[in-house]
């Protein structure tokens, strides 16, 4: 899956001579939002990156496909929990959780031109593999899933020289919109802050 | 051409290397975090109008849903003491089975072949074969419980069971009113047996003969 998403957008990449493709990698620490911060999991998934292979069409406009992986991990103190046949369940509880995105991407430079700092937002929309496990002392149950995936993402692209054809580094924040309905979670919505580089590939 | 092949190769390295990177979720588990104490009560029962029990003399040692044995090793009878020892300190007396207790009290251990697993519910529905009602003196009577759970043992467990014994000829049937199973890592030890058998009462405060 990872291989054919690349794959197409480089094919679609070079069917142009325009633009120029770009290889971006990020450190992108997940935190995590709302009800999966309170139910699930509250700790920062540090084990976190992204990176994605865009075509920059022109000075504004980039369109490519995205991808990432996120580990998020807690395990809670022994505490009695009610069991759902009225049970009372004495344990200690860890979750643990990992999500890979393939996303289709575009984004948006505020700034046009060959400046070096170019403010952008981009959206990636695609699907998620997630793989969810709780274990209740060493007991485990949960299930493996591919869901829906929304990336709005806000951040700078600062180049070491014109853009876009020189390398840079990227500083980003991404809301990772991510359902997921099992045993009473509804999603793994996190806020990934992003820390990289891109790199030209022509 | 090689840059071709070469970008994508990346993206799957970085995202194979970022995989293998995932924290194994049990490392932290201590012996004692293994474990885990289910208990379980008829709802409807009221455990102050029971005021004596009685305790099997021996454990039942369950495999695949059968009795394979009833064994009084030193590891068995810490674990009874310890049962009896808990119900004391709330306010139950112990007398012999004979003397018409209230509640009967009795230990399993339920293991499990590699191919097998012990269904909780299955548990209960062959308890005559464990613990035969003529046992407590109530020959021909069945056993019945509201609120069997649905664990799964995929390895070694221990029960504990009351039932009560004070209704039973009103019912003819023996109804168990409170379980207790413990699982994990090393449970079935001399020298863990109290504290285990004190971790499953100490979240049934509600098992006590005074209110």
């Amino acid at each position: 899956m990872y291989a054919l998403v690349a794959c197409l957008a480089v094919n679609s990449a070079y069917a142009q001579q325009d633009g120029v493709l770009k290889l971006r990698l990020d450190y992108a620490p997940g935190i995590p939002l709302g009800s999966f911060k309170t139910d699930v999991v509250n700790q920062t998934a540090w084990r976190g990156y992204s990176g994605d292979l865009m075509y920059y069409i022109n000075d504004r406009w980039a369109v490519g496909g995205a991808t990432g992986f996120h580990d998020f991990y807690q395990q809670y103190p022994r505490q009695v929990y009610k069991g759902a046949d009225g049970s009372d369940v004495s344990a200690v509880l860890t979750n643990s959780i990992q999500t890979v995105p393939i996303l289709a991407k575009g984004q948006f430079s505020f700034v046009g031109g060959t400046h070096t700092v170019k403010p952008y937002v981009a959206l990636g929309v695609g699907g998620n593999f997630i793989t969810y496990r709780q274990f209740v002392g060493e007991y485990d149950s949960g299930k493996d899933a591919f869901g829906f995936a929304a990336s709005p993402e806000l951040g700078v692209n600062i180049a070491f020289g014109p853009w876009p054809s020189s390398a840079g580094i990227n500083i980003g924040a991404a809301y990772n919109y991510m359902p997921f309905n099992y045993a009473g979670i509804n999603n793994l919505n996190n806020l990934a802050v992003k820390l990289g580089v891109n790199i030209p590939f022509r | 051409m090689t840059k071709q092949t070469g970008m994508p190769l990346a993206v799957i390295a970085l995202l194979a290397a970022a995989v293998g990177c995932t924290k194994q979720p049990l490392n932290n588990l201590s012996i004692d975090d293994t474990k885990i104490y289910i208990t379980n009560r008829d709802s409807t029962a009221n455990f102050s109008s029971f005021k004596t029990f009685s305790i099997t003399d021996s454990v039942a040692v369950i495999k695949n849903n059968q009795l394979n044995v009833k064994t009084i090793t030193p590891t068995d009878s810490a674990f009874i003491a310890a049962v009896s020892a808990q119900l004391q300190q709330r306010g139950y007396t112990l007398v012999q089975k004979g003397q018409s207790p209230d509640l009967g009290v009795s230990l399993n251990r339920i293991y499990n072949s590699s191919t097998a697993v012990v269904d909780y519910g299955d548990y209960w529905g062959d308890y005559y074969g464990y613990w035969d009602p003529y046992y407590w003196g109530y020959p021909g009577y069945s056993y019945y419980s509201s609120y069997v759970g649905v664990y799964t043992v995929t390895d070694g467990a221990v029960a504990i069971d009351l039932v009560d014994l004070k209704d039973a000829a009103a019912t003819s049937k023996i109804k168990s009113v409170w379980s207790g199973l413990i699982r994990g890592e090393g449970i079935i030890s001399q020298s863990n047996a109290s504290a285990e058998v004190q971790a499953l009462f100490a979240q049934s405060p509600y098992l006590k003969a005074n209110n």
